[in-house]
């Protein structure tokens, strides 16, 4: 036997056998040969029926016992394999020794089946539910002993035992958080707190510090301002020393301008005598040119007597020449 | 994972380091329940500051900025409650600062819901705190000026308190922009609040906003100087302190000078300075650490005003009472310099 039959399980692992289908062995009575010991193919097998059954040949049931027929028959029938097989057919292998293949049909053994089975109906019907009467208590008859058990208070489990984990558990985490929060506010007031110090010292010193800056800014004011007052002062006082300086020198120089003045004018005949004036400008012009006229009117005629003077003298000259000439003409 | 909570408003907290992580990608979640109840319990684990760590440095923070813009309200409220307690660390407030989360939390100031814009105010208030986080909420000044304004009567103290504390601490940076929007009337009107503690507040912002030169001119102005005088004579010693800071920056300038001495502060400041005599023997140390400052900055006024002529005058009278101050039984150190340098300005002849 091969092992591949004691394989239970399917090959595609889907399902398993319990009885796992095996082909049919060859068994016979006899041993046979080893190469017929295998278990044959059902393919190969001559004891299955291949091909149309409708075409084979039937044997009669009562020719069975015609040998010679049976021969021809055989031989018929190897013809017909022999010829089957040159078209490579699959045939019903031929029968073993011993045995003979038989066709046969079932039509003789067939029976009709004529006999009706008489069927009768009946019908039933329950009827409508009928009120069932209310069964009676069954009590059953008391047998053996009776047994009563009851739970009394603290035996099930001690209350106050079994809550204290519990509520230490609760406190305690209730106890932790609110450690928590109150750790933090003392720890948030203080720092507060710090600050508060921290700012009233510095507002302190802020203030400190803002007096003294306006302080200095009012000291140094003053002193610009003082200063800028003394140096006006003493410009002040140096003008008026100059002032007081170019006055007595004013003074002093306007002291003998006057009768300097007055001298200059008087040199430069700004002061005069009106009556002075007058003749000077009126009368003795007019004096003058009178004296010029008469002088010019003096010297003219002078002039003029002395061009008669000269004509005369002229005149007599040419006359003497004249009496010159003459007198030697008309001479004595 | 859908098992019966013990507590409905809280998710479940997992085990040690994976707490936060968790608590993180449940927020990512659709759901609007599931993510109140993410941060209901972020809020419980924050307080720690080992979580604020892992917070931080996980780069969660990102998250927040989309929870932000949530469209339920109590989300929002949820979620800067959550950015509140982170700004009480330094390495959250330092997170918070380095992130964009400023802008997103500066529009829900805006925003509805106002127990929201209550916390809002909170972070904010919490930031303002640190010197850098006052500086990155500077250009936020006006936009709280502005809601200063509108909140007159309608808001309740604390937002006002929370407000006028978070204009003081970026004041007291830079006054100059807040001095812009004619501050120093708007915290006027604050100052006569029913209040305590809205009143300190504005009392601490009018005691920034007249640190500078422009802010002493326009106290003088709008004269903020007789209501100083009225809170001098307060009940709560804070809102005294304040007033009196507020009264030593402004009578530094000669204007000031002139109406402290005008409106007869000093013997009111002189008053405050002796009075603590009787209590010197009191042993507790919150109280006398709180009239120090009044007393401090008392002094300080007076050495102001000592600088003028009437001043010194009035002063000279009373030099005995404050060279007791200045002497060697007081213990402390400042209150002795200060009075110390407040009798050698009165005593100084040209």
């Amino acid at each position: 036997m091969s092992f591949a039959s004691y394989r239970l399980r399917d090959p595609g692992g889907t399902y398993t056998f319990s009885s796992r289908p095996r082909a049919v062995e060859n068994r016979s009575k006899a041993p046979q040969p080893q190469a017929l010991r295998n278990y044959g193919n059902i393919m190969y097998d001559r004891r299955v029926v291949r091909g149309n059954t409708y075409t084979q040949h039937v044997l009669p049931t009562t020719a069975q016992a015609n040998a010679a027929e049976s021969q021809r028959q055989q031989e018929l029938r190897r013809r017909n394999v022999t010829r089957r097989r040159d078209t490579s057919r699959l045939k019903t292998p031929d029968a073993l020794q011993g045995r003979t293949h038989i066709h046969v049909q079932t039509d003789l053994y067939l029976e009709e089946l004529s006999d009706v089975v008489m069927a009768a109906d009946n019908e039933c019907q329950t009827d409508a539910f009928l009120d069932k009467p209310a069964t009676p208590l069954f009590i059953p008859a008391k047998t053996g002993k009776d047994v009563a058990t009851q739970i009394e208070d603290g035996e099930l489990f001690d209350f106050d035992r079994e809550v204290q984990p519990v509520l230490e558990v609760l406190v305690g985490k209730t106890m932790e958080q609110s450690l928590l929060e109150v750790m933090e506010e003392e720890e948030l007031a203080c720092l507060r707190a710090q600050q508060r110090a921290f700012q009233e010292l510095r507002n302190n010193e802020l203030a400190e510090v803002q007096r003294l800056q306006e302080q200095e800014r009012r000291r140094s004011e003053e002193k610009r301002r003082r200063v800028a007052q003394q140096r006006e002062a003493l410009q002040k006082e140096k003008e008026t020393a100059e002032k007081i300086a170019a006055r007595a020198y004013t003074q002093q120089y306007l002291a003998d301008l006057l009768p300097a003045v007055f001298s200059s004018l008087t040199n430069h005949g700004f002061f005069y005598d009106s009556v002075e004036k007058d003749i000077e400008t009126n009368f003795f012009p007019w004096l003058m040119t009178e004296v010029n006229s008469r002088l010019e009117r003096r010297r003219t005629a002078r002039h003029l007597l002395d061009s008669i003077i000269h004509d005369v003298a002229q005149m007599r000259v040419e006359r003497f020449d004249e009496l010159e000439t003459q007198p030697e003409k008309c001479d004595e | 994972m859908d098992a019966v909570l013990l507590d409905q408003t809280r998710a479940p907290v997992a085990f040690g380091r994976r707490a936060v992580p968790q608590l993180f990608e449940q927020l990512q979640r659709p759901e609007s329940d599931s993510r109140r109840r993410a941060l209901a319990s972020l809020c419980d684990l924050m307080h720690e500051p080992e979580r604020i760590y892992q917070t931080v440095n996980g780069g969660f923070l990102e998250q927040l900025k989309g929870l932000l813009k949530d469209k339920d309200p109590t989300v929002r409220k949820q979620t800067c409650e959550l950015l509140h307690l982170l700004s009480g660390h330094n390495i959250g407030r330092q997170a918070l600062l380095s992130s964009s989360l400023l802008p997103p939390l500066s529009e829900l100031l805006d925003d509805d819901s106002s127990s929201c814009r209550r916390n809002v105010h909170q972070v904010l208030n919490r930031l303002a705190l640190l010197p850098a986080g006052a500086d990155a909420l500077l250009c936020l000044v006006p936009k709280l000026m502005m809601k200063l304004k509108e909140e007159e009567e309608e808001e309740e103290e604390e937002v006002q308190v929370l407000l006028l504390s978070t204009l003081s601490c970026c004041s007291s940076l830079d006054a100059l922009p807040a001095l812009a929007l004619d501050a120093v009337s708007l915290v006027r009107h604050k100052l006569s609040h029913s209040s305590p503690n809205v009143r300190r507040e504005a009392a601490a912002a009018m005691m920034a906003l007249s640190v500078p030169e422009d802010g002493k001119r326009r106290v003088c102005e709008e004269a903020v100087l007789p209501v100083m005088v009225g809170l001098l004579q307060d009940t709560d010693v804070k809102v005294q302190a304040n007033a009196a800071g507020v009264i030593m920056y402004t009578a530094i300038t000669t204007p000031g000078k002139l109406q402290c001495l005008d409106l007869d502060v000093v013997p009111i400041l002189l008053d405050l300075v002796s009075k603590k005599k009787e209590e010197e023997e009191e042993d507790n140390m919150e109280r006398r650490r709180r009239m120090k400052a009044l007393i401090m900055y008392s002094l300080r006024a007076l050495t102001a005003l000592a600088e003028a002529p009437n001043g010194r005058c009035l002063l000279l009278e009373q030099l005995p009472l404050l060279e007791r101050r200045s002497e060697a039984a007081e213990e402390d150190e400042d209150i002795r310099r200060a009075a110390q340098t407040a009798v050698r300005v009165i005593t100084w002849t040209p």
